[in-house]
């Protein structure tokens, strides 16, 4: 171990060295004094060109731009050059001074730079599948984490958001590539991470960039790839700018819940119990409701040790836990830049009270771009973000379910009620609400340093070294106190704080030389790199019991006075190094390849197993450049591109070393007290699987691209097939109920396909009098099926419903598709029990009322021999619609996003629908329950006290249709005239009303049809609904300052 | 210019030159095969298998409350003892109770996994002991086999078919080995080779020792009715003079009283530590719940028919067939507040170290002052009784209160896997079956005499708190009579103590004494007649879990009839 750390500083420290030369280098560069320089950029958006033809008009004398942009040329002081580039009308400029930068405006189709991979490209250049995200119509909406505004905006890519503000939403990218972690790899500026909560750290309004790279084209990034790349650049200042341009955004607004499943009140409630009596056959005789024929509703809550006036119309739980919650943001940026360097600056603040009481997420940021250009050689700078955040994760949403509607809030002298006694019939849920107050002065406070210093050398003309050093620090501080809760019927002994210290370091070194060339209508653009990645991390939690005052300022580990206990500690670590090159060429704007090459060595396997080999190849043909091709029609512009890629996937979870068996310690499952005196003892902890090895992804693409109707119009249609090998993910099967109670190891489990279509279509224009309009629209889908795997089947270590799963991931079918027992209606005669199969009723007539289930068989029993394929979480499609329009200073749009075709198990039925715990409350859906003389046509199970006939083990009676329409957002903007704005001396003022998740149209009965999976790390749960967070509904008005 | 090209290539030649320590990064905090393969490796295996006794398993999904070595849940399905606290608190103990009983229950499945994560723990000291050739490692791996024969010797008396899990398959995890029938030749065989190579004595620790490990040999071959080889090694235990009853019955479920020299092998328990770890937790639910004692759980309440049993005749013996022809005094539906008088006919003084009732001291913690200490309503099916023999006493309350994260108590109380009173009964029966009464006499009344010899409980005025009545009997007439006094000896020796449903199946009277029981309970508590099914001879095993067969590809099969 020892000798390791030395090794570990040595690489570190032969890291640092390397850089401590690379500054060296900065300041060795020799200056030309022979040539014209400059750089050619984007006239709106400041960013360079790369790959610009610049010729001495009239000569054949030419070069192209670097991956800056910049030029160099000899020439004479008068001649003209002419700058052409791809989407950009050809500029012409007479020379007059040996530094000539040329702001180029783009032409009429649109060709944005966009950041792909270790270089930049022009979209008309790209030929794999990169979808970009249109950053000012996505930042309408208020977003905390800058994930969000991928739904609907970018076909390929679904978003389930989570409701609990400060959670990071679930970003899937074509289907389910995995039964491992689904997240693809982040790139911020130069920083890597799967870990998608590094977005709560950066503002969305500091993102200039944000492009998905979804087939072969990823195969750059090969070694975590395969779940897609999502690249984000944050904003810089312009060269030459020569203005500090000052913006200021600020809104404020308010949260609340949308639609609300309706439970019973306390009268219905108590028929309802008396109805399950009377079904049971057992007199109606109930703590609270009395022992009458008809229920009594008490005055007073029976069972408490006090007087405590029961709610006699009941109360609405959900109504309680939920409030009206302000949000707030502002954020205020500076950026400016001359011909030597550029900056940007920016501050941000958040604060997003929950929905629910006690959740909420309060943030600030502040960021620093900065580029210099040290010598005309050698440019040096550095992307740094700061954010401290505050998350206040709580869910109290089935515990507002299960409570008594007899229960109110407080008792009479203001403290909270609760079920006080066992017996009292008001069953064992803690009161929500006190539940909620009581943490609320806990926090997960987290502190994230995300950030990148580089330096670029133009070692010959059009030959560059770029070196990067990324960090990402995230340091984690939680607290939660677990007070006493005297008014609970199950109430705590003792009070206890529990601390977490949790620290993560990762940093990447990042190394590439770059050759951009052009021989007469040839591009050349070749790079090599090397690439370093290590992440690490050590924590620990300490619990410590019996505190003798419940305030917060008296919470520290020392105050308690018990024991205290590391509940856990770790220190762990992984490392991948790779090599990579890429080779791009283009000819005349018509033809484009691109192939790249990528080694990675991880970690995560042992030595014979950790290297692998990436490949990617993908073409390009733009039909419209060609001659032969008359653009003045209605199509203006064809491109077609395929591509072929082969990506890896390395990810383990937690596990570091899933190729060895690992013991340890562990005081809580080890020790054994042998005759009184404990002894240590250690378990097996982790099954380890030397073969374990890459898993890779075979990702072909198929696109065209369309401009009509001169290029108003833009159309693309892809069609991709992934073929995931290998694919890594715990078996389950091997280390199961039979084994030894160690974590299941991790495996190469099976091979899954993926294959679907991605659409996205663009239609936008200006009248003439000055109305413009837009319409932007994408829609995806993704077949799923798994086709090999190293069991007969996969359960996952999901959640189990009366002791098993309801997701089942077997060969021909989509991954975690429902599995249980199809239910066909209720049996509504005894006549009806006795012809139908047995299941295992105790005579005919105790079947009235129950589920029926097909027997599938056909064996005459019923039993677990019925199980079924019986639905599955995977949408039809997903889809997306932008529409704007603005008219002299006004500006509205809104965006609607969807998800049609998936089912949802809806596991919260099982508490709010079964007398699962059968005092608790329940959703109205219950007062349709079959009753053979009041309710005979009922289509919910005959009530009773207890679960019968199985009827909470997995079935297709919770399979609910999970699709979705959602105005995401909608936002009415009014900028004000110029007369108005230069008289206050503000150049640009724009005020706005904005609204989010105002309406959903959904048939789904839950909280909210768009659920987090209960562990979004692992796939083989999807779709099960477990107490969602609902998606709040936020009403805000605000302004954008331009200084 | 060229020293620009040399830096930039040196630059790239010294990152690429990161060498294989960058890319093998070792486990922190791991115990390496190497640093286990030895005697202090071996020895922390084995604690670590000994602490599956306790209860917890790492990680899984499983049903933390059906883990409890003691099988209380398992009383629950018999006629000793009712689930507790109120119908609806966890459902799935009430469909156990009402004999509703699916593969899908969780406290199956709970019990299940942790059976053979005890199992698979013992095969990892075997597997490693295999591997140290240089040290003699004999006795801690006796050990092992002795802890794998006992999990065996559960999961067959549980389950019935069960799945054999051999150290080639442990070293292979190839764990889905098919359920072919019961493990008691590999229990015998594990039994005996702790046989062989344990010591006769092992310093008060609590470990097995020979004797222990015969003891378990002699009750697998009673559960397979070969009485006279269980016979002749429980005379062997007997005669060995290594275990003998303790002077008071009560020292049995003391603190104070744990490793005494009744224990034949316990369950031992701390309530130390934050947490308790080494607490009962599997048991945890199965603690008093209203009172000064406070707990949360209120699990786990003596029967009426139980509290029956203990009624005596004037000549200090059980009434046998018609005990329960009456009910004995209880205050069942009746509050705290409304006056009740104990029951005043004969009993046998076990009955109040077994059944708290209401006007008895409850160990320690005052009168018991019934309904306002029981968190079960009327109209649960759970009646008027508390568990005594798992509840600590209040003197010891500082020692044996362990904390859980809620309300619970992870009680610091052992449970005693075996008692020697539990060894004299079991040799009894042997001894009944082979034709030797008087034997089986002597060993009753050995059981009888230390119950009759016992100090009582006494009222707070002094004096016994009932009318205790009990003698030895002067002979057994036949061997009907003398099995019928052999079982109704286990019965008020041990009930509560997580034996009789193992019993009732071993004497295959499950159906007969169950069904009779359901009726009976009735009497008193009407719902439970309403609300319980009938039993069928289909659970006498109980159910494969439906998760357990699903995780293992369908290589176990379900037992017959569900």
């Amino acid at each position: 171990m020892k000798k390791l750390s030395i090794s570990m500083k040595k690489t570190f420290f032969s890291a640092m060295r390397s850089y401590i030369l690379t500054a060296a280098l900065i300041f060795i560069g020799t200056l030309s004094y022979t040539q014209i320089t400059g750089t050619i950029t984007d006239a709106s958006t400041g960013e360079p060109l790369i790959g610009a033809s610049v010729i001495v008009q009239g000569t054949t004398n030419g070069t192209i731009t670097d991956i800056d942009g910049s030029y160099s040329l000899n020439a004479n002081i008068g001649d003209a050059i002419v700058v052409s580039y791809v989407g950009y009308d050809d500029m012409t400029q007479n020379i007059t001074q040996i530094i000539t930068n040329i702001n180029m405006a783009q032409g009429v189709l649109v060709d944005e730079v966009v950041v792909t991979g270790y270089a930049t490209q022009t979209r008309g250049d790209i030929t794999g599948s990169v979808a970009s995200v249109d950053m000012a119509e996505a930042l309408k909406a208020p977003l905390v984490n800058a994930a969000e505004a991928l739904e609907g905006r970018v076909s390929g890519v679904s978003i389930v958001n989570n409701g609990n503000p400060g959670a990071a939403p679930t970003v899937r990218i074509r289907g389910f590539g995995t039964t491992g972690n689904n997240n693809p790899l982040y790139i911020i500026d130069g920083v890597q991470t799967t870990d998608g909560s590094i977005l709560n750290a950066i503002a969305p309004s500091d993102i200039e960039q944000m492009n998905v790279l979804k087939d072969g084209a990823a195969a750059i990034y090969g070694s975590r790839a395969s779940n897609g790349v999502i690249i984000i650049t944050t904003k810089s200042g312009k060269f030459n700018q020569n203005k500090p341009a000052i913006s200021l955004n600020a809104y404020v607004g308010s949260a609340t819940v949308g639609n609300t499943p309706d439970l019973l009140n306390t009268q219905q409630h108590a028929d309802m119990i008396f109805e399950s009596f009377r079904n049971d056959g057992v007199p109606t005789d109930h703590p609270q409701y009395g022992n009458g024929t008809t229920p009594v509703i008490p005055s007073l809550l029976a069972g408490a040790p006090f007087d405590v006036p029961a709610n006699q119309q009941g109360t609405d739980w959900l109504d309680e836990i939920f409030r009206s919650a302000p949000t707030q943001n502002v954020d205020f940026s500076v950026s400016n830049g001359d011909e030597k360097s550029r900056y940007s600056f920016s501050l941000g603040f958040l604060n997003r009270d929950g929905i629910q009481l006690s959740t909420g997420f309060t943030r600030g940021l502040a960021r620093l771009n900065s580029e210099f250009k040290v010598s005309d050689r050698i440019t040096v700078g550095e992307h740094i973000n700061l954010s401290f955040s505050n998350s206040q994760f709580n869910n109290s949403v089935q515990l507002a379910f299960r409570q008594s509607p007899l229960v109110p809030v407080r008792d009479t002298i203001g403290n909270f009620a609760g079920t006080y006694a066992a017996s009292a019939g008001l069953s064992n849920a803690t009161n929500p609400v006190a539940d909620l107050e009581r943490n609320g002065d806990n926090f997960f406070k987290q502190t994230r340093l995300v950030g990148d210093i580089f330096a670029k050398i133009k070692i010959l003309d059009g030959l560059t070294f770029k070196t990067v050093l990324g960090g990402d620090f995230n340091g984690i501080n939680d607290r939660n106190f677990l007070a006493l809760n005297p008014e609970h019927s199950e109430a705590r002994t003792v009070n206890a704080l529990t601390e977490q210290n949790l620290n993560f370091y990762n940093w990447i070194s990042t190394n590439t030389l770059n050759y951009i060339t052009e021989v007469n209508k040839h591009t050349f653009n070749v790079l090599v790199g090397y690439e370093a990645l290590r992440n690490s991390g050590k924590g620990s939690q300490i619990r410590v019991e019996n505190f003798l005052f419940e305030t917060p300022d008296f919470y520290t580990l020392t105050t308690g006075s018990g024991t205290p206990q590391v509940t856990f500690a770790f220190d762990s670590e992984s490392t991948i190094s790779s090599y990579f090159g890429s080779f791009n060429y283009a000819f005349d704007n018509k033809y484009f390849l691109t192939a790249t090459l990528r080694n990675d060595q991880s970690s995560n396997f042992l030595p014979e197993n950790t290297g692998n080999l990436f490949p990617s190849v993908s073409l390009g043909w733009v039909v419209s450049n060609e001659d032969f091709f008359n653009d003045a029609g209605v199509l203006n512009y064809l491109k077609l591109k395929g591509s072929y890629g082969e990506l890896g996937n390395q990810d383990t979870g937690n596990a570091n070393n899933p190729g060895i068996s690992i013991s340890g310690l562990d005081i809580n499952t080890a020790n054994f007290p042998f005759g009184g005196s404990t002894a240590t003892g250690a378990i097996l902890r982790q099954v380890g699987n030397s073969n374990i090895t890459w898993e890779t992804s075979v990702t072909t693409n198929f696109g065209v691209e369309l401009g009509l109707l001169n290029n108003a119009l833009t159309f693309s249609a892809e069609y991709f097939n992934i073929e995931t090998q290998d694919l890594i993910g715990q078996d389950f099967s091997l280390i199961n109920d039979l084994s030894i109670d160690a974590a299941a190891p991790f495996v190469n489990l099976g091979s899954i396909t993926n294959k679907g279509f991605d659409f996205a279509l663009g239609y936008g224009g200006v009248t003439r009098s000055g109305f413009s309009y837009g319409v932007d629209a994408t829609l995806s889908t993704y077949n799923n099926e798994v086709t090999e795997l190293v069991s007969a089947f996969q359960v996952g270590d999901g959640v189990p419903f009366a002791g098993s799963s309801a997701n089942r991931t077997a060969v021909g079918q989509p991954l975690a598709s429902f599995f249980g027992r199809e239910v066909d209606g209720i049996y509504t005669s005894a006549a009806e029990v006795a012809a139908g199969p047995d299941q295992g009723f105790e005579d005919d007539a105790s079947g009235i009322g129950r589920l029926r289930y097909v027997d599938q068989n056909n064996d005459g029993v019923i039993n677990d021999d019925d199980r079924t394929f019986i639905g599955s979480p995977h949408p039809d499609f997903v889809y997306g619609v932008n529409l704007n329009a603005g008219f002299k200073g006004v500006d509205i749009s809104a965006f609607f996003s969807g998800v049609q075709g998936n089912e949802i198990y809806n596991a919260v039925r099982v508490f709010t629908d079964f007398p699962t715990f059968f005092n608790s409350n329940r959703s109205t859906s219950v007062l349709d329950a079959f009753n053979a003389t009041t309710n005979p046509t009922g289509t919910q199970p005959a009530l009773s006290s207890s679960v019968r006939n199985s009827e909470i083990a997995p079935n297709s009676f919770f399979l609910e249709d999970g699709s979705f329409l959602r105005l995401k957002n909608l936002q009415i903007g009014y900028t004000l005239p110029s007369s108005v704005t230069e008289q206050i001396g503000i150049p640009e003022v724009r005020i706005y009303v904005s609204g989010s998740n105002l309406f959903t149209i959904t048939d789904y009965s839950g909280v909210d049809p768009e659920i987090s999976p209960p562990d979004s790390a692992n796939p083989l749960t999807l779709g099960l609904d477990v107490n969602n967070f609902p998606i709040s509904r936020v009403l805000l008005i605000g302004a954008n300052i331009k200084l | 210019m060229k020293n620009l090209i040399l830096l930039c290539f040196i630059t790239f030649v010294t990152i690429f030159a990161c060498g294989d320590d960058f890319r093998q990064v070792p486990a922190t905090g791991a115990l390496s095969s190497e640093a286990l393969a030895n005697v202090e490796g071996l020895d922390l295996l084995l604690t670590g298998a000994y602490s599956a006794l306790n209860g917890t398993r790492f990680g899984g999904t499983a049903q933390q409350f059906a883990t409890g070595i003691d099988n209380w849940w398992m009383d629950a399905m018999s006629d000793d003892a009712h689930k507790g606290s109120t119908d609806g608190d966890q459902q799935e103990l009430f469909d156990l109770e009402t004999y509703t009983i699916t593969p899908s229950n969780s406290y199956i499945r709970g019990k299940f996994q942790s059976l053979y994560a005890g199992l698979n723990r013992a095969n990892a000291v075997i597997a490693l002991g295999e591997q140290i050739t240089d040290q003699d490692v004999s006795a801690q791996v006796a050990e092992a086999y002795f802890l794998r024969g006992f999990w065996y010797f559960e999961l067959t008396k549980l389950y019935g078919n069960v799945s054999i899990i051999t150290v080639q398959n442990f070293n292979d995890s190839d764990y889905n080995q098919p359920n072919n029938g019961p493990a008691y030749a590999q229990a015998e065989s594990d039994f005996q080779f702790a046989i062989d190579n344990l010591p006769s004595d092992q310093g008060g620790s609590g470990r097995p020792t020979a004797g222990v490990a015969r003891s378990f040999l002699a009750k697998t071959l009673l559960y397979q009715g070969q009485f006279a080889e269980a016979l002749s090694l429980f005379n062997t235990v007997i005669n060995s003079g290594e275990f003998s009853l303790n002077a008071q019955y009560v020292e049995n479920f003391r603190g104070s009283g744990e490793l005494g020299p009744e224990v034949v092998f316990a369950a031992q328990h701390t309530a130390e530590g934050g947490g308790s770890p080494n607490g009962n937790i599997g048991s945890l639910l199965s603690q008093p719940g209203g009172g000064p004692y406070g707990s949360c759980c209120g699990f786990f309440q003596p029967t009426i028919d139980l509290a029956n049993a203990f009624k005596t005749n004037d000549n200090g013996l059980p009434l046998f067939d018609a005990y329960n022809d009456s009910d004995i005094a209880n205050d069942y539906g009746i509050e705290s507040i409304a006056p009740h008088t104990p029951h005043t006919g004969n009993l046998d003084p076990r009955i109040d170290f077994t059944v708290g009732r209401r006007g008895i001291d409850f160990n320690g913690w005052g009168l018991n002052p019934g309904k306002d200490w029981v968190r079960a309503g009327f109209s649960d099916i759970s009646g008027p009784f508390l568990a005594k023999k798992t509840s600590f006493f209040q003197d010891e309350e500082g020692s044996l209160r362990g904390s859980g994260g809620w309300g619970q108590v992870h009680s610091g109380l052992d449970y005693n896997i075996m008692r020697y009173a539990d060894v004299l009964l079991m040799a009894a029966e042997a001894a009944v079956e082979t034709g030797n009464l008087d034997l089986a006499l002597d060993y009753v009344n050995q059981v009888r005499n230390r119950a009759k010899n016992m100090a009582y409980v006494q009222s707070p005025d002094g004096g016994d708190a009932g009318n205790y009545v009990i003698e030895p009997y002067d002979s057994f007439s036949d061997a009907n009579m003398a099995r019928e006094a052999v079982r109704f000896e286990r019965r008020v020796e041990l009930g509560m103590e997580g034996h009789r449903m193992f019993d009732l199946r071993r004497w295959g009277i499950t159906v007969a004494t169950l069904n009779e029981y359901v009726a009976n309970e009735s009497r008193t508590i009407e719902n439970f007649g309403t609300k319980a099914r009938t039993y069928t001879s289909t659970f006498d095993m109980l159910p494969i879990p439906t998760g357990s067969i699903d995780l293992s590809g369908d290589a176990l099969t379900q037992n017959p009839g569900y």
